[in-house]
C-alpha cells in the first residue's frame, strides 16, 4: 500500500513538475522546476528497488546537469523566446496526431498481459544494487562501459574547443 | 511489486509527450534541452521498470550510459548554446538555419 | 660479324642523338658537332667495313639475319627485333650513312647561326637512326616502325623552325600524307601476315606464291603496299606534301627529302619485290603512276621560281623514275638509279644552300642571277648536279637512267608507253635543271645588284659539294653498258629469285642512248636558247602558253582539288557536328543528366530546412507512425 502511495505521489510530481518545464516561459523556473521532476523520477527509483541510480539521478542529474543549465542561464541572462510566428504551426496538427500515435504504445502496454495489472513481481531484489551493477558493468557489459568513458572524453574535448572558438569569436586569445 | 509495470508505462508515455510538446513548441535551445532531459527521463523509467520485472541488471546499465550520453549531449548543446549567443546575441534556433539546404 | 656492326651503326646515331637531347644545357657547338657528326662518321666507317667484308665473301653468302630478342609471339607468329643484313640494305647503309655524313658536315657550317644547333642536330641523328632502322629492318613490324619514325623525324624537321606558320603547315601537312601511307603499309602488312601467317621478310617472301600468281589478294596487298611507297615518295596522288617540305633548312631538304626517305618507297618496292611479281597488273598500274609523276613533276618544275621547289619538284620527277622502274621488274636499274640521285640531288641541294646561305635566305630565281663569279663552289657543285640529273652522257643519270629507260623498253607495251615518257622527261628535266642553273649562276645580276656581296662558303661547306660533285660525274662508271654491271652483280644475290629478269637487247640499248642523249642535248640547247644566250628572250616570251603554264606554275591544282574534295566538306562536317550534332546530342545527353541531377537535388535538398525542430519534429513522427503499426500488428494479433 505504501509503495502505490509512494508511486502515486513521485507520478504526480514528475508529471506535474513536467507540465512546468514544458509550460514555463521563463527558462529559470523551467529549469528549476526540471529539478523536481528528476526529484521525482529519483523517487520512483527507489521505489523500483534501484537505489545506485536513484542517487546517480540525484547527484548527477539533479546536481550537476540542471545546474551547468542553471549556470549558462545566468551567464546569458534572463531572456524571453523572441516573439513571432511559429514556423512549426502549419504542423501542430500532425504533432497531435504523432502524440495519439505515441499514446497508442500505452494502449499496447495495459492490453500486453506480460506486463498489465496482475503480473506477479519478482522477489530478487538485488539487481539494483551498487554491487550488482559494478559486476555486471565491469563483466558483461565492459564495452558499454570503456563507451560512456569514451564519450565523456569526446565531450569533455568538444567543451573546450567550442569555448575556446567562443572565446576567439570574441577577440581573446 | 504491486504497482503494475503498465502504470510506470503510462507514466513514461505521459512524460515522453509532455517532452516531445516541450521540444516542439519551444524555440528557447536551452528549454529545448530541458525538454529533451523530460525524453530521457522517461526512457530512464522504462528501462528501471523493466529492469525490475524481468529482474535483469543490463536496464540499469542502460539507464547508466543514457545519463552519461545525457550528461555529454548537455555539455555539448550548452557550449553550443554559448557560442551562438556570443557571435548571435539572438536565441531562437528557428534561425540557427545556415546549413539549409 | 657483319651483323655486330650493323647493329653498332643502327645503334649510333640514335645514341648520339640521345646524348644531344640529355646533355644538360646548351652543350657547346664543338661538342655539338663532334656528337652529331662523330656518331655519323663512325657508323659510315662501319657501314663500310661490312660493305668491304661481304665482298670479300661469295656472292651467295652475303645475306644475315640477327634478332636480339623476340619481342612478340603469337599463335606461331613471332616478332623478332631483328635486322636483316644483305646486299640491298648495306647498300641504302651506304647511301644514308655516306650522304648523311656529307650533309651533317654542310649542316655544322649552314647552321652555324642558328639558335638551335643541338636541336638540329639531334633530329638530324633521329631522322639518320630512323632511316637506318627502316632498311635493316628484318621484318615488316620493325620496316613500319622505322617507316612511322622517319615520319616523324620528317615532322620535326620541316617544323625545324617552328615560329613560320608556312614551316608548321607544311610540316603537317608532310605528316597527314605520310601517315595515309603508314595506314597502307600497316594494312598491307596485315594482310599479309593473314595470307602468309608470317611477318618475316625472308619467310613471307619464300612463301610469296601462296598469295596466288595474279590472285585479288595479292593485287590488293601491292596496291596497299604501294600505298605507303607513294605516300613516302611523293608519288601522284599523295606527292603535294614535298614541295611544302622546302621549307625545313637546306640540309634537311638534301638529306631527307632528296636523297634518303623519299627514297624508301623504291626501297619498299625493291624489298618486296618478291610480293610484287605476283601481281603483273599492281607492277603496271605502279609503272604508270611513277610515268605520270615524273612527267607532272617535271612540268611544274619548269614554272617554279623559288629554287628549292624546283629541285623538290626534280625529286618527285626523279623518285618517279625510280618507282616507273621499280613497277615494271627493272629493279637493279631502280636501285641504280636510287644511288646516283642520292648523289646528285644531294649535290644539287647543297649547291642551293651555299647560295641561299650566301644570299641570306633569298631563294627566289628573279633576284639571282650571274651568281658564277661569287660562288665558284656552288656553281662547280649545280653545274655538275645538273649535268648528272639531266644525263649528260658520262654523268651518272646518263647510265642509271639509260638504265631505267632501256629495261622498260624490255618490258612489253606499258614499258614501251613508260619509255616513251621517260624520254620526254629526260628533255624537260634538262631543260628546267639548266634553266635554273642558267638563271641562277649566267646573265645579269639582279636589278639593284646584291644588298651584301654573296660570300663565298667555308670548306666546311665546300668539300662536301665538291666530294658530291665529283661523284656526279664518277658515280655512274660503276655500271656501263657493254662494260661491266657493278649494282646489278652487287644486287644479284637478293634479286636472285626475279622470275622472269628483263635484259634489254642490245639494240634497245642504242635506241635508249640515241634518243635519251638527244633529248638531254635538246634540253640543254632549248635552255641555253631561252636563258642564257639573251636574258631579254625570257621575257619577250612571257606571254607565250599563259594559260598552261600558270596550271604547271600551280603544280596543276592539286591542293585546290585536296582542298576542295576533302578539306572543305570535312570542315563542314566538322562545323555541321559541331554547332547542330555535338550540343544536342552527345553535350545534351551530359547537360540533360546534370539537370536531372540538378532538380532531383532541388527537391530533395527542400527538405534540409535548416529548421532544427522540424528534424526533431520527423523523428517523432516516424516514432508515432511506428507507434501505430506495432498497435495496429498487437491488435490483429490479439
Amino acid at each position: 500500500m505504501g509503495e502505490q502511495v509512494t508511486f502515486a505521489i513521485a507520478a504526480i510530481g514528475a508529471v506535474s513538475f513536467g507540465i512546468g518545464v514544458v509550460f514555463f516561459k521563463d527558462a529559470f523556473r523551467a529549469a528549476v522546476s526540471l529539478i523536481g521532476t528528476l526529484l521525482s523520477v529519483a523517487l520512483l527509483f527507489i521505489v523500483l528497488m534501484a537505489p545506485f541510480l536513484a542517487a546517480l539521478q540525484v547527484i548527477v542529474y539533479a546536481g550537476a546537469i540542471v545546474v551547468l543549465f542553471l549556470f549558462v542561464i545566468a551567464y546569458l541572462g534572463v531572456r524571453n523566446e523572441v516573439p513571432g510566428r511559429d514556423r512549426l504551426d502549419a504542423m501542430q496538427a500532425v504533432g497531435w496526431i504523432a502524440l495519439l500515435g505515441i499514446a497508442a504504445f500505452g494502449v499496447i502496454a495495459v492490453l500486453d498481459s506480460t506486463i498489465g495489472p496482475g503480473v506477479p513481481a519478482p522477489t530478487n531484489t538485488d539487481v539494483g544494487s551498487p554491487a550488482a551493477i559494478g559486476h555486471a558493468f565491469l563483466s558483461d557489459h565492459i564495452i558499454a562501459f570503456e563507451g560512456t568513458s569514451l564519450i565523456l572524453l569526446v565531450a569533455a574535448v568538444g567543451a573546450v574547443i567550442l569555448a575556446k572558438r567562443a572565446v576567439q569569436l570574441e577577440g581573446g586569445r | 511489486m504491486t504497482v503494475p509495470m503498465s502504470a510506470y508505462l503510462v507514466l513514461s508515455i505521459v512524460l515522453l509527450g509532455l517532452g516531445m510538446l516541450g521540444v516542439m513548441r519551444r524555440r528557447n535551445p536551452l528549454l529545448l534541452l530541458l525538454s529533451i532531459e523530460l525524453m530521457l527521463n522517461a526512457g530512464n523509467i522504462l528501462l528501471i521498470g523493466f529492469s525490475r520485472q524481468w529482474d535483469d541488471p543490463a536496464g540499469q546499465i542502460f539507464a547508466l550510459v543514457v545519463m552519461v550520453v545525457a550528461a555529454a549531449e548537455v555539455v555539448i548543446g550548452l557550449g553550443l548554446v554559448v557560442a551562438v549567443f556570443r557571435s548571435r546575441m539572438n536565441l531562437d534556433v528557428d534561425e540557427m538555419s545556415s546549413m539549409k539546404g | 660479324m657483319q651483323t655486330t656492326l650493323a647493329w653498332f651503326v643502327l645503334v649510333l646515331p640514335l645514341l648520339g642523338g640521345i646524348t644531344l637531347i640529355a646533355w644538360p644545357g646548351e652543350p657547346p657547338r664543338a661538342v655539338t658537332r663532334l656528337i652529331g657528326i662523330g656518331s655519323i662518321l663512325i657508323a659510315f666507317a662501319l657501314a663500310v667495313t661490312i660493305f668491304v667484308s661481304l665482298l670479300m665473301n661469295a656472292p651467295d653468302d652475303r645475306t644475315f639475319t640477327s634478332g636480339l630478342y623476340e619481342w612478340i609471339s603469337i599463335g606461331g607468329t613471332s616478332l623478332d627485333l631483328s635486322i636483316l643484313v644483305d646486299p640491298l640494305s648495306v647498300m641504302m647503309l651506304l647511301i644514308i650513312t655516306g650522304v648523311g655524313l656529307l650533309i651533317h658536315l654542310f649542316s655544322a657550317e649552314y647552321m652555324q647561326n642558328d639558335r638551335d644547333y643541338r636541336r638540329f642536330f639531334a633530329e638530324m641523328n633521329l631522322f639518320v637512326f630512323s632511316m637506318l632502322l627502316l632498311v635493316l629492318a628484318g621484318n615488316f613490324f620493325f620496316l613500319i616502325v622505322g617507316w612511322g619514325f622517319v615520319g616523324l623525324a620528317s615532322y620535326l624537321l620541316i617544323g625545324f623552325w617552328y615560329e613560320r606558320p608556312a614551316a608548321v603547315a607544311a610540316a603537317k601537312k608532310a605528316f597527314v600524307m605520310n601517315v595515309i601511307g603508314d595506314a597502307g603499309l600497316v594494312l598491307g602488312a596485315l594482310l599479309i601476315l593473314r595470307q602468309l601467317g608470317t611477318l618475316d621478310f625472308q619467310q613471307a617472301f619464300a612463301n610469296a606464291d601462296q598469295l596466288g600468281a595474279n590472285s585479288g589478294t595479292a593485287l590488293a596487298v601491292c596496291l596497299l603496299l604501294f600505298v605507303g611507297a607513294a605516300a613516302k615518295s611523293a608519288q601522284i596522288p599523295l606527292h603535294t606534301w614535298l614541295p611544302d617540305a622546302m621549307e625545313g633548312p637546306t640540309p634537311v631538304s638534301a638529306l631527307i627529302h632528296a636523297a634518303t626517305m623519299v627514297t624508301a618507297g623504291v626501297y619498299l618496292i625493291v624489298r618486296c619485290h618478291a610480293l610484287f611479281q605476283m601481281s603483273e597488273l599492281a607492277g603496271q598500274i605502279i609503272a604508270v603512276i611513277g610515268a605520270a609523276t615524273l612527267l607532272m613533276a617535271a612540268t611544274v618544275a619548269l614554272q617554279q621560281v623559288d629554287i628549292k621547289r624546283v629541285l623538290a619538284w626534280s625529286t618527285v620527277s626523279q623518285i618517279g623514275y625510280m618507282i616507273m622502274a621499280a613497277g615494271l621488274g627493272a629493279y637493279s636499274a631502280a636501285m641504280f638509279h636510287l644511288l646516283m640521285h642520292a648523289f646528285f640531288k644531294a649535290c644539287l641541294f647543297l649547291a642551293a644552300g651555299i647560295i641561299i646561305h650566301a644570299l641570306h635566305d633569298e631563294q627566289s630565281l628573279n633576284k639571282m642571277g650571274g651568281l658564277k663569279k661569287y660562288l665558284r663552289v656552288a656553281y662547280f657543285g649545280m653545274a655538275m648536279g645538273c649535268l648528272a640529273i639531266a644525263g649528260f652522257p658520262g654523268f651518272d643519270a646518263f647510265f642509271s637512267k639509260d638504265d631505267i629507260l632501256a629495261t622498260a623498253l624490255a618490258a612489253g607495251p606499258v614499258g614501251v608507253a613508260c619509255w616513251i615518257i621517260g624520254v620526254v622527261g629526260a628533255f624537260i628535266t634538262a631543260l628546267y635543271m639548266f634553266r635554273l642553273l642558267f638563271r641562277a649562276f649566267f646573265g645579269p645580276e639582279p636589278s639593284g645588284g646584291y644588298a651584301h656581296a654573296p660570300h663565298p662558303s667555308k670548306w666546311w661547306m665546300a668539300v662536301p659539294v665538291i666530294i658530291l660533285g665529283v661523284l656526279s660525274l664518277v658515280g655512274g662508271w660503276i655500271q656501263v653498258p657493254f662494260g661491266w654491271t657493278g649494282i646489278s652483280d652487287w644486287l644479284a644475290p637478293v634479286l636472285a629469285d626475279v622470275q622472269h629478269p628483263l635484259e634489254p637487247s642490245n639494240a634497245q640499248v642504242w635506241l635508249t642512248i640515241g634518243f635519251s642523249t638527244a633529248a638531254v642535248l635538246g634540253g640543254i640547247a632549248l635552255a641555253w636558247w631561252l636563258f642564257a644566250a639573251d636574258p631579254e628572250r625570257r621575257i619577250r616570251l612571257a606571254a607565250v602558253a599563259r594559260g598552261p603554264r600558270e596550271v604547271m606554275r600551280e603544280a596543276y591544282l592539286f591542293d585546290e582539288a585536296y582542298d576542295d574534295v576533302f578539306i572543305e566538306p570535312g570542315r563542314e562536317l566538322g562545323t555541321v557536328l559541331l554547332d547542330d550534332v555535338e550540343p544536342r546530342g552527345p553535350q545534351g545527353l551530359i547537360t540533360g543528366t546534370a539537370a536531372v541531377i540538378r532538380d532531383t537535388a532541388r527537391v530533395v535538398s527542400a527538405s534540409e530546412t535548416g529548421f532544427v525542430r522540424s528534424y526533431a519534429f520527423a523523428m517523432i513522427a516516424g516514432l508515432a507512425v511506428a507507434g501505430v503499426i506495432l498497435a495496429i500488428v498487437v491488435a490483429g494479433v490479439a
